[in-house]
């Protein structure tokens, strides 16, 4: 009896050496793939839940998403506005041209909700890592991350993350400790290697390369 | 007097010269039992230099609880391994009982908690940007409540929608100036990821002051060993703190003590048997030497409780200063030859001794005036040390010395001789007064290219390595230097948060300028009771009524209809529930904040306005201009000032000082003979200046403070030549040992790594060196007596 409980432990044990395997395996894949491309545009909907709010809030418009300067999140429904997340600052651009800046030092935990933000959107693997325990399923062409927060600070905030896709990022949802949800959908992904000049003027010239 | 000589014997002086130098053996064991209490602390040196005593006491908290913290940076290019090798950094240091905590894990922040003590003070509190938005009535609040619903994300700290649907709450969060440094939480850890590396904070607390000796070496030894342990593994690390400041000064002191002590004993001993040659004025010089340095030490230790390094290394010259006065005696016995007798010569040379013992005296007495706590104990360790070589002459020195000298007198006055003959042929009075007038046309030059310098830095030197880590952690962290600041005070906690109100106005001006970049305040967390009655009024005239309005806003975006009943009850019970400084003071937010707020005084209450990211500190002393309870606080200007102070006034006095010494000479020698024996003093005095002047060095207090001594000194020498007489080659063998002893110890304090030592050094070098060339003046154009 003993000693078939031992197999089946060591059985199990070889499983989840395989699974977390085959995870690991498949996160370096997704990440591969995704980073071929040093500019993704991309159109989004984003529906969020908030309590207080009788209907989910919808939100489309574009975005920019270029790794060496960070993300150009452009909403054209309901209302024009415009924001701009880098490694040092978040910009917000209005609808009459109006910037605000706001240094990412300056705030606790500006920066890292800047950095996640942007790895979720490029599912940038070792960013995510950091914060986050990640479990990967399905394969390079269909996948699903599911993060869970490592750390208590995040997890003040944030209970899973899901974030789907294929070449591209697909959806993420973001559900959050206090019941408010987020869901962002990603249509018409498409790779570039550079950034069209006005485009650049915009993330204010200066990329980390 | 006569009654004196006759009845006075030299063993009556032995006696009494072993008794006190019994009682100096036993009082100095008795006191240094526990080692010497030596004082490494720059603070100790500095005069208070606030008019306001609040002020000063903020100073030196500040100064005390920065002072025994200890900070450290550990870095790797790979993250993971910065992480480990700081925990078990700081988990090594933790062990060692020369630090009482040492913090490398943070609590992850809990913003909950963090945002909980002002989201019940929510409507009372606004941010600067929103209130004068409120005020002027142009706040589109639908668009502000349109961007809280659809931004894609939360930037910070923010309240939920239902708390605080238009953002003036997230706005006054965001106001906060909570971010002081460049540090992120990750982790658990404190750290900074550059490019290149990423590092780790770690700070430790130390058990007692960064200035104990003890403490300094446990420290040390304890940060080594844990360096050790992670050697070869790429992990750099970089320190700051007093602590390796104040041990790298210890250091520095000990060894220029030791090494200005051994060079003066050292040229002293070789000069006296080049000159005696007999071991005897050796054995006698040392004893002289070593009874003035005991008691100088045992006095200063006794009436300062302490011993200040500076005045350590100052008091290793002191050696051939204090020897003087036993080299005369040598010299009139070895002038003396056959006819020795041991009362007469002392009472030959007597006179010349009490003169030059009083103008010394007079020259560091002047120091015990000044306002520094270190030169008072320079001055206080120089006049016991010096009285009391000269007591040894007076008490010892008879009865150890009654055989004639075996040297042959001639031969051994020589040289002196020689020289001294060669003086009074070449320098005839008339040009004597030639070379006195072509001296002070050549220092005239000198004198006009004068410059002043009173810059703090003179009292510290800082080991260069030791400046480059802490500018590259100041780089890394942003922690900033704190030394310029503002105290506000006032009778209650409103009034003083109102004073500094009204100091942050011009202080949000300044950044707008970009003069600063920020800047920590009590009243940045909590309002005065009358802004956030203000912000109320503000916030009721403009939002909630009608309360119709809100209602229509709400609905308008979607809203349940219970958000505004809810925001509409809240509103109301939150009238006159202002947030205060205790309730700040006790929450968990306020923790790093706290040393902003230093409470209770005599007169009310104070508090901190620390500016950040200083660029020009002038600018900072006219924000405080014309604000009532506003203080503005420069440790290093006022320093600075006093020093400038000082030297104007030091300047004023030496003049006054160089009358005083003439009367007295004029008492002795009447005013044809006065002016002979004062003129190489004076002659030196405009020559070191011009010195200075040419050479482009900038006078310091310092450098005036030497020429006060250099007045005490440089007239010794032409007061013993004038009093030298028949012997007069003697003498002047005498005083050119003197001098030469005092060259050499001064001359070693010119390169003591402490400019305000080198400075003093400098100058006694330079004109003693005058002093000495010119001496002869006196005797060879004396009236005949």
């Amino acid at each position: 009896m003993r000693a078939l409980v031992r197999v089946i432990s060591a059985c199990q044990l070889f499983i989840c050496a395989q699974v977390h395997a085959q995870s690991d395996d498949l996160l370096t894949r997704i990440a591969a793939q995704l980073d071929k491309h040093a500019v993704v545009r991309a159109e989004f909907a984003q529906s969020k839940q908030i309590s207080g709010v009788k209907r989910p809030l919808q939100t489309s418009g574009q975005l920019i998403f270029a790794r060496q300067y960070g993300v150009l999140w452009q909403i054209d429904k309901p209302y024009k506005v415009s924001y701009i997340l880098s490694e040092e600052k978040i910009v917000e651009i209005t609808a009459d041209g109006g910037r605000k800046e706001r240094l990412a030092r300056d705030l606790p935990g500006l920066a890292q909700v800047g950095r996640v933000f942007r790895a979720m959107l490029g599912a940038n693997t070792s960013a995510l890592r950091e914060h986050f325990d990640i479990e990967a399923k399905g394969e390079a062409g269909n996948w699903s991350l599911t993060l869970n927060p490592r750390q208590a600070q995040m997890a003040q905030f944030i209970e899973q993350i899901d974030i789907g896709g294929g070449a591209f990022v697909v959806a993420i949802r973001i559900q959050e400790r206090g019941g408010d949800a987020t869901q962002i959908k990603f249509r018409n992904s498409n790779g570039a290697d550079t950034l069209s000049e006005s485009e650049r003027q915009l993330f204010g010239g200066s990329g980390k390369q | 007097m006569k009654g004196f000589w006759q009845t006075w014997q030299p063993r009556h002086g032995v006696v009494i010269w072993a008794l006190l130098a019994a009682v100096l053996v036993i009082a100095s064991c008795w006191r240094y039992s526990a080692g010497l209490p030596l004082q490494t602390n720059l603070l100790a040196l500095l005069p208070s230099t606030e008019r306001n005593p609040v002020a000063e006491n903020a100073v030196n908290t500040l100064a005390s609880t920065a002072g025994d913290r200890v900070i450290f940076l550990v870095g790797h290019t790979d993250f993971e391994q910065a992480a480990a090798a700081a925990r078990k950094f700081a988990q090594f240091l933790a062990q060692d009982k020369a630090f009482s905590q040492v913090t490398a894990e943070v609590p992850a922040v809990n913003l909950r908690a963090l945002t909980g003590l002002y989201a019940s003070h929510r409507y009372t509190l606004l941010s600067s940007e929103d209130r004068q938005l409120l005020q002027s009535g142009g706040a589109d609040m639908p668009a502000r409540l349109q961007r809280k619903l659809y931004a894609p994300f939360q930037f910070g700290l923010t309240l939920p929608l239902a708390q605080d649907p238009f953002g003036l709450a997230d706005q006054w969060l965001a106001s906060l100036p909570l971010r002081s440094f460049k540090l992120e939480p990750d982790s658990g850890l404190l750290v900074r990821h550059t490019d290149s590396q990423h590092w780790v904070l770690v700070t430790a607390q130390l058990s007692g002051s960064a200035y104990d000796g003890r403490i300094q070496n446990e420290a040390s030894q304890a940060i080594t060993k844990a360096e050790a342990e992670f050697a070869g593994q790429n992990v750099s690390l970089l320190r700051t703190g007093t602590l390796f400041y104040a041990h790298a000064a210890r250091a520095q002191g000990e060894r220029e003590a030791n090494w200005i002590g051994a060079g003066s004993l050292l040229g002293m001993l070789l000069l006296l048997y080049r000159v005696f040659r007999s071991v005897r004025p050796l054995v006698l010089g040392l004893l002289s030497v070593a009874f003035g340095i005991g008691t100088a030490l045992l006095g200063v230790v006794c009436m300062h409780g302490e011993i200040h390094l500076i005045t350590l290394v100052f008091g290793a010259s002191l050696i051939g200063e204090a020897v003087d006065y036993s080299v005369q005696y040598f010299a009139a016995h070895m002038g003396a030859g056959e006819d020795w007798e041991p009362m007469a010569g002392l009472r030959r040379i007597a006179a010349g001794l009490c003169v030059a013992l009083l103008t010394s005296l007079l020259g560091y007495a002047v120091l015990l005036f000044a306002p520094f706590p270190a030169l008072h104990q320079i001055a206080l360790f120089a006049m016991f040390g010096l009285t009391s070589a000269w007591l040894t002459v007076f008490l010892l020195l008879p009865a150890c010395l009654r055989q004639p000298s075996r040297r042959n007198p001639d031969e051994a006055v020589a040289t002196p001789q020689r020289w001294l003959h060669t003086w009074q042929e070449v320098m005839t009075p008339k040009r004597s007064i030639l070379l006195c007038g072509v001296l002070l046309l050549l220092s005239i030059p000198g004198w006009l290219r004068l410059s002043g310098d009173d810059d703090i830095r003179q009292l510290i030197t800082r080991p260069p390595e030791l400046n480059e880590q802490e500018s590259r952690i100041r780089e890394l962290t942003g922690f900033a230097n704190s030394s310029q600041f503002f105290v506000s005070e006032g009778t209650t906690p409103e009034a003083l948060l109102q004073a500094e109100e009204a100091l942050g106005t011009r202080l949000e001006t300044a950044r707008t300028r970009g003069d600063i970049t920020g800047y920590q305040a009590v009243s940045a967390f909590v309002p005065s009771a009358r802004r956030q009655a203000e912000n109320y009024a503000l916030l009721l005239q403009q939002l909630f009524s009608p309360p119709q309005k809100l209602r229509r806003w709400f609905d308008e975006a979607g809203l349940e209809d219970t958000v505004a009943t809810d925001q509409a009850n809240a509103f109301k019970l939150a009238k006159d529930q202002q947030l205060t400084v205790a309730e700040w003071l006790q929450a968990p937010l306020s923790t790093p904040f706290r040393y902003l707020w230093i409470g209770e005084t005599a007169q009310g209450y104070a508090a901190i306005v620390m500016p950040q990211g200083v660029r020009d500190a002038t600018t900072l002393s006219r924000l405080a201009e014309g604000l009532p309870g506003i203080t503005y606080v420069d440790k290093a200007g006022s320093v600075s000032a006093l020093f400038r102070e000082y030297r104007k006034w030091g300047a004023i006095w030496l003049g006054g000082a160089l009358v005083l010494v003439f009367a007295v000479l004029r008492l002795r020698y009447g005013w044809r003979d006065a002016t002979l024996v004062f003129v190489p003093t004076l002659l030196s005095f405009a020559v070191t200046l011009a010195i200075f002047g040419w050479i482009g060095r900038p006078l310091t207090l310092f450098n005036l403070m030497g020429m006060m001594l250099l007045l005490g000194i440089g007239v010794n020498y032409s007061v013993f030549l004038r009093e030298g007489g028949v012997n007069a080659a003697a003498t002047l063998a005498g005083v050119g040992l003197s001098a030469g002893t005092t060259l050499l110890s001064f001359g070693l304090l010119a390169f003591s790594s402490m400019p305000a030592l080198a400075g003093f050094g400098m100058t006694l070098l330079t004109g003693i060196a005058i002093a000495v060339l010119l001496s002869p003046l006196g005797y060879s154009n004396r009236s005949a007596t």
